[in-house]
Order: structure tokens, then C-alpha cells, then sequence
């Protein structure tokens, strides 16, 4: 098994080489660059030859830019055909992230070598959307399967397995106990340790209650499907507890939308949210109404969840517009905003901002024409829009809120614990030293522990499962044999492995010489054993007959007319010795399968016979 | 409403209690990292207490905080933290981008870590812990390496009933860790040529539970039963015994705290605090160590055990910190102390260990140290039994100044 990592602390793209079939996990656009480095340089997969020929699949695990951001780009713009798999929820989402995107950078920016919106759609033509806990077959010997991940909506960790080999790759740290072979997580926040939600939470209520307490106003601008509902289910407890009387608003447009895509994938919701749909419906909070424009220039404090989350278009840029100035107002960033936004630039601590307006001119003419005889005087209104761009002087609060859900150094430990794989594999943007991470990994749960860098190959050894069929002749027959085995006692048994076209079978060594056509050969071992006895041979041989009769009372003795004995199937001869009168040779001969019977007989006949025999 | 989230949101309307922050470090290590008891926080070199500067580095010396776990089993750890920009900030933050501890190194010790410190102006620090009075010391920030690697051990004689060796360190002619479990068994040796420099005279055979450098040449050694001496380095058999501690009908242990040296001021004009597992707090001026300069009671809930723990604030005169008793921490002013022993009231409780609990059924988190933040006067870190990490400060109620 082979794994390999695109670099960068903001994209992600694994390539996954597993059993000879070729994987990409994610393709990720990396957010902070502005030219071709943000996506993942592909040709470092294959020199020459497709794409299409050297990957049998491309999984998207969520809907973050990070992760999927690269996906038109590298299908239509650097070519491939083959599927992309992802849960029904990020089928649906991705493309409109993607659009979004693409609006900004293109658009706004002005930027060329960047996918359009046709390719977006074209690239989603090609993936395949699957269920959660559903097998899918790549091919005959590839396949897949989605779990639920819960970092966002859609999101959804991957098994690939690839006959007895398999890889489980998360983002997240919710997992079943699947036990792969290998486990690759992504460590960017490997080494640090979080505080808990509750108390950024604390923190946020804090803000929001101080805010508002002093008759100022609070701007959330949100993504529609980021955390805005657990926020908002988290003022509404705080507002009823504390009995706040300020309103609280959420903007229409991202209750529709978000409305519908909660109810279409409200399987996919966490359990806090899940309940309070149940109780009501989504929006239809106590204290949070449905925003309408004019509300925003309403006096006195309030609060307001509005999209697009980075302030980049749309409501929450208009409000931010109106409400910029006064410094008792707050607004709160809720994530990483990219780079040209104004979400961006405030976090970065830029204060006064070039805005663009539309203003509308007007201009009242007054015209006197004499010449035409026209007696009053001619109003001319005329009227045209202009593009001003403005100074906006940002004074109110800007405040930073991160509910980020990767997986800190205690999630990373409490992942690879639940999972219980072989090996691990931790996917790092930064040449970060780890080493103490690693040799946590590997003292607590004695696995080996990976951390490539880019474009550096990791080889992983396992250790295959070999099913082998028995043939139920044979499974009969060694049953048979002796008392039945149990739990305590496991019994051994005997037959003969077949290796055929990658299938392995034990049958009887009988029958195996029958297929194979060969026959089958008899081993015999002869002894000689001396005694003392100047008889002639067929009374030694007589002798020899009536002790092995008495001793061995539980075995078949049979003296043969020629003068031989048979024990069981063993041949028992008397010979003389060639020169010495007095001594005989006996001859004890066996086949292999009676070795054990005829080395008893053997060192038994070494001792002698007792004087008194007859 | 639980409880917890009850309290979270009385937090929110206190007068106290600007901003918190909350990190569990439970579930890192093996068996759960039980509690942090060396909690150890590093400063700008010349500052006094346990400054840590990373030699060698271009970066300039910054802060850190080190946690080790005292769990039975091998395994224990030894995390050096970078605090969040947040705590490195003079002026109070709320929401911040970076709002994580990061973890700078960290190393894996055998024997529960019961005792850390830094040693100052070096990359090493030194560890003690059961089964004996050896101490253990370590080489952090490597180049290339987040390794907090074992470097050697200073072996002490053994003895019966030896428990574990208190430490203090100093870099004044040379790096020197003065340790120690009994009060005959105190010795200065040179960090890195394991040689003794110093060994105290014998008053006693008490077993010690903390001692500290004044200076370079004077060190304080407590007792658990409250006795309290000075030593000169320079005169081996000198030993100053200061005003002992009111007697108790029951057997109490006492443990010490003294003073952060700021620049300028003599060490020894620092009062040094004396606080017993019933709460008793007396302060001792080291220039008149013949009575006690303040003695008062603090009100705990149960007796303390064996994380006492007393401190100074190295920003706010007068301010110490006490804990052990429970999952509290309680901050007080002495500046109004007396001789008479009354009860005194708290300027500020944190309760926020005792909420912080994952489940009913377990015991209460105990907090097992805590310490000052050295720039941020109103700032504490404290560390509790059940792996939880707090930052905390309060707000001065109105009237008050400081």
C-alpha cells in the first residue's frame, strides 16, 4: 500500500495506492494563494498516461473548499472522466460553494486561469452521490463505503477496501471501530490542544450580552449551513434564561435555503438540531424573527444572522455598511474568510475600506428656448447612475469566533483509539516537528506511525487474510478420526493444499494426487535388528512370534506360513547373518505411515528376547 | 439546567470573571493524565521565578507552561505549552483566532512527575517524583526535535521513608538545583556536573514540603509540620529557625510560598506565607523572624491534602493565592492582615474546576496547583485533578484600585 500527500496546511488531496488500484482522497484548493500554486500539482501523479487510466476513483469527503475546491479544475481543466464518489448532501452543496467562489475570484478579482461555471456543472456530471453504510463496487475488486462523520452536513468518513486490504480515511474524529490497515487523518492542529466548545461558547454569549447591553448592535454573517442553527438555538436558551428583551433576527434568504437542505438531508443533522426539529420547525424560534430590510436601521440594540458568511456580497454587506460606524456595534466573524473579502480585510485589522455604491445623480435642468418660442421655462430632470467608490470607516467591534471542528492532539489519540488500526498515517500541512505525537502514537497503541511530507511515498506492509476451502471429504473423514474436537482441545489435521488461479483448497492427499495425476509413491523402511539365537531362522522367527503375541496384546501378531510376522501391517523377517552362526537378523520393515509403530517394534526387538521363550 | 451550564451562565453576570478559558488534557495519555501537579511557568529571563529561555534560537524567549502527570504507571507526560496569543497579551482579548494551547514538546517520564522546575537560562529542567528522592533532568527544545529527552539522574543516598525530593532551582554562578525530602537530607548540586555543592546541616529529620532559593546564597526549607528555616549557602552549618506556627490539637501539614524577587527589590523583604491543611495562613517578614507578621484562617470546605499550595501574585502587592482543599482556588488580600487569627474573606473564589466535571459519578476534581501569570496582575493558571487546565482572572470589584 502506497500513500502519498499534496503539500499545504489549507488543501488537502491524498493519493491512496492500494492493492494495485489508485485513489485520490479530496482535492483540495488551497485558499491562500492567488496563483497556480492553490491547486495541487497533478502532474507529479502520472508523467504521461491519463488520469482517467491511473485512478480508479476520486472520493470528496465534505464540501469544504479545502477539500473539493480543486475537483473542476483537475476533472475538466486537466482531464479526468472517471468517478467521483461523495454523500448526496455534498453533491448538492458543493456546487454552489464551488459557483461562489468562483464569482468571487473571477469576477471581483478578476482572475483568469480559474474553472467556469459550465465546467463546475460538467464535473459534477460526473459524480456518483452514495448513501451512508452503502457498499459500493468501484469495480470487481474495488469497493467503497461511507460513515457518518458529523463535521458538516454531508460530511462522511471513507472506507476503500481491496480484498483483505483496507484504509479508513476521516477528518474528523468520530469513528466506528473498523480496524483498517491503515488510518490517515488529517493532523493540522495535531499539537495543539482546544479549549472546550462550552467555553467558547461563553465567550460568544458574553460578547453578544455586552454588546447589547450597551444599546449597540451584533452582525453574524453566516453560511447557511455552517453552525448558524446551533447558535441560534444557543441565544434563544441564553435570551429565555437571562430574559433579554433585544431581538434577535434571522435573514430570509438563508432560512429558505438552508431550510430546504436541512429538511432534505435531516438525517445527516446532529442531534441537537435534530430535536429541536422535531419540536418545531427550524426557524420558528421564540425569540428569533425573520430579518427584513428596514429592521436594519431600527434604533436600539439587536441581533442579526445574515449571509454570505465573509461579508463579501449580499445582506450582511449591506447591514456591515449601515452599522460599520458606530463603535457600540459588534460584528462577529464565524470563520476563515478568503483573501479580498471584507471579512477578510477586518480580520486582518484593516479599518478603513473601499466601498463601491451605486449612487444615483440627478441633475434638474433648467432650459429656456426663446428662439422656439417656448414660453415657461423647461424643468429637466435628469438622472444617472453612478459607480462611487467611498471610504467606510470601520468602528465597530470585530470579533472572531472559530468553532473549528478538526481534530486536536486529543481527538487524534481518541480517533485512533476508537478505529483500531494498524498503522496510522497523520496528513500535515506545515514541516511541523511531530515527533513527539509519533512516539505517542506508537507507545500507546503499538502501531507504526507515518508523517510524510510532500511528495514523499510511504510504503505500508500488511498482512493479508488467506481464505482457504476445505473439501468436505476430507473435513469428514479427519472428524471421524479420534474424539471431537472443542474449544479446549483443537485438533491437527491432515491434507494436502492446492494452489490454483488464486484459489486455495485443502483436500485429501488422495484425492489431490487424483487431480494433480501423479502417483502416488510408497515409502518403506526396512531395519535390521541382531540377536543372539543359534536356532535356525523359522524357530527364531517361531520365538520371535509368541513374544511379540504376548507384549503386544492390543495389535493384531499373525505368523505367516513363509515363516514372517506381521504386526499390524508391519513385516517382521528372521534371516541368518551371513557369517556368525549364532546371530540372526531380523528384519523389520514398515511403510511411512507406521513409523511410529515400527520404531516401537524396533527398539523393542533390540532389547532382546527373554531367555524362556519358546 | 445542569448545574454546570447554571454556572456558566451566573459566570457570565459576576462581576468577576472577565474571560475564561477551559482545556482538557484528559484522555492524552494512557490511563488519562490524572492531574497536573508540576505546573511551571516559564518567564522573560530576569524576571525572577522560573524564567525558561530557549538558548540557541532566534526567536526571542518566550513563555511557556509545562504540565506533567503524576499517574501511577510509566507513561507520564511532560508537555511544554505555548499559551494562545491570548494570555501573551498585555490587554484582555475575547474571541481571538488563535485560542489553543499549542503543544511546543513533550517527553515521556517513568515515574509519576510530582515535583518540575526549569532551570533558569539553560534548555533543561528537573523532575522528582516517587519512588525515591533522585531527581530526573531533561533536556527541552532540541533543533530538530519536539522531544523532551531524559539527559541524566542525581542520584541521592537512599533512605528508609524516603518519599519524594522537593526541588527549587537557581542559575547564579552556575545552574544549581537545591533539593531534598527530609530536612537532613537538603543539598545544592550543580545541574550539569551532578557535583554537590552544599549540603545543609542537620536540625531535624522532618519531611519537607517545599524550600526555595532567596537569593544565591540564602535558601528557605519548610517543614510539613509548619517549621520554617533559613539557611546560608555560605555557611554550612548556619540555620535560622523562623517564629514557628500555632500548634494544632490535630496533625496539620504546612507548605510554603514566597515572593517572586521582582527587579530591584531585596528578597528578603518579601513576607514569606506559611498555610496549613486546615486553612491557617500566617506571614513571616525574614528580617524579623522571631513573630509572625499576620496570621489569619481561610474558610475551606474540607482539609487539605496533599496539593496545598500557596502563592504570591508577582503583579499585585499584598495578593496570594491558595489551593488544595478543594476544586476551588481562592485568591485574598493580606494588606489588612493582623496578628489575631480571624477568619478572612476572599477577594475572589474560582469555582470553575468543580463545574468542569465530565461525569456525576466520579470525585470531585480537586485542584492539584495553580500559579500566577507573571505580567497579566490579575491572571491565574490553575490545574485540577481531573486533567483540566484553567486560565482564569477576575474583575476588581468597583471601589478598589489595582
Amino acid at each position: 500500500m502506497f500513500c502519498w500527500c499534496f503539500p499545504g496546511v489549507s488543501l488537502v488531496c491524498i493519493l491512496v495506492s492500494i492493492a494495485g488500484k489508485n485513489v485520490m482522497l479530496d482535492c483540495g484548493m488551497h485558499m491562500g494563494y492567488n496563483d497556480d500554486r492553490r491547486f495541487p500539482d497533478f502532474s507529479y501523479i502520472t508523467q504521461n498516461g491519463r488520469l482517467t487510466d491511473f485512478l480508479d476513483c476520486v472520493i470528496i469527503s465534505h464540501f469544504h473548499l479545502d477539500h473539493c475546491g480543486a475537483l473542476p479544475y483537475f476533472s475538466e481543466m486537466v482531464g479526468y472522466d472517471g468517478p467521483i464518489y461523495m454523500t448526496h448532501p455534498t453533491k448538492a452543496i458543493c456546487p454552489i460553494l464551488l459557483e461562489d467562489y468562483r464569482k468571487i475570484t473571477v469576477d471581483k478579482k478578476g482572475e483568469t486561469n480559474f474553472f467556469t461555471s459550465q465546467m463546475i456543472k460538467d464535473c459534477m456530471k460526473k459524480v456518483v452521490a452514495v448513501h451512508l453504510h452503502q457498499t459500493v463496487q468501484v469495480d470487481e475488486e474495488l469497493e467503497i463505503k461511507a460513515y457518518y462523520a458529523g463535521h458538516v452536513l454531508g460530511a462522511a468518513m471513507f472506507q476503500i477496501r481491496v480484498g483483505c486490504e483496507s484504509v479508513v480515511y476521516t477528518v474528523t474524529a468520530w469513528i466506528d471501530k473498523c480496524r483498517p490497515d491503515l488510518l490517515i487523518t488529517e493532523s493540522t492542529y495535531a499539537t495543539t490542544i482546544r479549549d472546550s466548545k462550552r467555553c467558547r461558547e461563553r465567550d460568544f454569549l458574553k460578547k453578544v450580552h455586552e454588546t447589547v447591553e450597551r444599546g449597540g448592535k451584533v452582525l453574524i454573517p453566516v453560511f447557511a449551513l455552517g453552525r448558524a442553527q446551533e447558535l441560534c438555538i444557543l441565544l434563544e436558551t441564553f435570551w429565555e434564561r437571562m430574559n433579554l428583551k433585544a431581538p434577535i433576527y434571522f435573514s430570509t434568504g438563508l432560512t429558505e435555503k438552508a431550510n430546504h437542505y436541512y429538511k432534505l438531508f435531516i438525517t445527516w443533522t446532529n442531534q441537537k438540531i435534530r430535536k429541536t426539529f422535531v419540536q418545531r420547525n427550524m426557524f420558528e424560534f421564540k425569540h428569533i424573527k425573520a430579518f427584513d430590510r428596514a429592521f436594519a436601521d431600527n434604533p436600539g440594540p439587536m441581533v442579526v444572522f445574515a449571509t454570505p458568511g465573509m461579508l463579501h456580497a449580499g445582506q450582511s454587506l449591506q447591514i456591515f455598511r449601515k452599522w460599520a460606524g458606530n463603535e457600540k456595534n459588534m460584528v462577529i466573524m464565524p470563520g476563515y474568510c478568503v483573501q479580498g473579502t471584507v471579512g477578510h480585510k477586518i480580520l486582518s485589522g484593516q479599518r478603513k475600506l473601499e466601498m463601491e455604491g451605486r449612487q444615483i445623480v440627478s441633475w434638474i435642468l433648467n432650459f429656456q428656448f426663446p428662439a422656439l418660442k417656448i414660453p415657461q421655462n423647461n424643468l429637466w430632470i435628469w438622472s444617472s447612475t453612478w459607480l462611487v467608490v467611498f471610504l467606510l470607516e470601520v468602528k465597530m467591534q470585530v470579533e472572531y469566533m472559530s468553532f473549528s471542528a478538526h481534530a486536536d492532539a486529543k481527538g487524534i489519540m481518541q480517533l485512533i483509539r476508537q478505529a483500531e488500526p494498524r498503522n496510522v498515517l497523520l496528513v500535515h500541512g506545515e514541516a511541523k516537528k511531530m515527533e513527539f505525537l509519533k512516539q505517542k502514537i506508537e507507545q500507546e497503541f503499538n502501531v507504526s506511525c507515518f508523517m510524510p511530507a510532500n511528495g514523499e511515498t510511504t510504503t505500508i506492509l500488511t498482512n493479508p487474510c488467506i481464505p482457504v476451502d476445505i473439501s468436505l471429504g476430507l473435513l469428514k473423514r479427519e472428524t471421524a478420526i479420534g474424539p471431537a474436537p472443542d474449544a479446549k482441545k483443537p485438533k491437527l489435521m491432515h491434507g494436502s493444499l492446492l494452489m490454483k488461479d488464486n484459489s486455495f483448497r485443502l483436500v485429501s492427499p488422495e484425492q489431490a494426487l487424483k487431480e494433480l495425476g501423479l502417483a502416488e509413491h510408497q515409502l518403506r523402511f526396512t531395519c535390521r535388528v541382531h540377536i543372539q539365537d543359534p536356532r535356525k531362522e523359522h524357530e527364531t522367527g517361531l520365538r520371535v512370534y509368541n513374544h511379540l503375541k504376548g507384549i503386544l496384546k492390543d495389535y493384531s501378531v499373525q505368523h505367516l506360513p513363509d515363516g514372517s510376522i506381521t504386526v499390524e501391517s508391519i513385516l517382521i523377517q528372521a534371516t541368518a547373518h551371513s557369517e556368525d552362526q549364532g546371530t540372526k537378523v531380523l528384519l523389520v520393515s514398515w511403510t511411512y505411515q507406521d513409523e511410529e509403530l515400527g520404531s516401537y517394534l524396533t527398539s523393542l526387538l533390540k532389547k532382546g528376547l527373554p531367555q524362556g521363550t519358546p | 439546567m445542569e448545574a454546570a451550564d447554571e454556572w456558566l451562565l451566573q459566570s457570565l453576570r459576576l462581576s468577576g470573571a472577565k474571560w475564561l478559558e477551559l482545556f482538557r488534557l484528559q484522555g492524552v495519555g494512557l490511563h488519562g493524565l490524572r492531574g497536573h501537579s508540576g505546573l511551571c511557568q516559564g518567564g522573560r529571563a530576569g524576571q525572577g521565578g522560573s524564567p525558561h529561555r530557549v538558548p540557541g534560537s532566534s526567536c526571542p524567549p518566550h513563555e511557556g507552561v509545562c504540565v506533567a502527570g503524576y499517574g501511577q504507571s510509566d507513561g507520564n507526560e511532560i508537555l511544554q505549552l505555548i499559551p494562545p496569543p491570548t494570555l501573551l497579551t498585555k490587554e484582555t482579548q475575547g474571541l481571538c483566532p488563535e485560542r489553543d494551547f499549542k503543544v511546543e514538546c513533550g517527553g515521556f517520564s517513568e515515574r509519576p512527575v510530582y515535583s518540575l522546575k526549569y532551570v533558569p537560562n539553560t534548555s533543561l529542567l528537573v523532575t522528582s517524583g516517587p519512588p525515591d528522592s533522585s531527581l530526573q533532568v531533561w533536556q527541552v527544545s532540541a533543533e530538530n526535535s519536539d522531544v523532551i529527552k531524559s539527559v541524566s539522574t542525581i542520584a541521592t543516598e537512599s533512605g528508609t521513608g524516603q518519599s519524594w525530593a522537593k526541588i527549587a532551582t537557581i542559575s547564579a554562578r552556575a545552574p544549581w538545583v537545591l533539593h531534598g525530602s527530609r530536612l537532613d537530607r537538603v543539598q545544592i548540586t550543580e545541574v550539569e556536573s551532578r557535583k554537590n555543592v552544599y549540603t545543609a546541616a542537620s536540625r531535624g529529620s522532618e519531611e519537607l514540603s517545599n524550600l526555595a532559593f532567596l537569593d544565591c546564597n540564602t535558601v528557605l526549607l519548610c517543614c510539613a509540620t509548619g517549621r520554617l528555616c533559613l539557611a546560608d549557602t555560605r555557611q554550612p552549618q548556619s540555620l535560622v529557625e523562623a517564629a514557628s506556627v500555632p500548634s494544632a490539637p490535630c496533625s496539620e501539614q504546612w507548605c510554603m510560598g514566597t515572593r517572586h524577587a521582582a527587579q530591584g527589590l531585596e528578597p528578603s523583604s518579601q513576607p514569606v506565607a506559611r498555610l496549613s491543611s486546615r486553612g491557617l495562613l500566617t506571614l513571616t517578614d525574614l528580617r524579623k523572624t522571631s513573630e509572625l507578621l499576620a496570621l489569619a484562617k481561610a474558610r475551606v470546605s474540607s482539609p487539605g491534602s496533599e496539593f496545598l499550595c500557596v502563592s504570591w501574585a508577582p503583579a499585585l502587592e499584598g495578593y496570594l493565592a491558595i489551593s488544595g482543599f478543594d476544586g476551588t482556588v481562592h485568591v485574598y488580600d493580606t494588606q489588612s492582615w493582623d496578628s489575631s487569627g480571624r477568619e478572612a474573606e476572599p477577594i475572589f473564589v474560582h469555582r470553575g474546576h468543580a463545574f468542569g466535571g465530565a461525569g456525576g459519578s466520579e470525585d470531585p476534581p480537586l485542584v492539584t496547583v495553580h500559579t500566577w501569570h507573571l505580567q497579566k496582575p490579575r491572571t491565574l493558571l490553575s490545574a485540577a485533578s481531573d486533567g483540566s487546565l484553567h486560565v482564569w482572572d477576575w474583575v476588581q470589584p468597583c471601589g478598589k484600585c489595582g
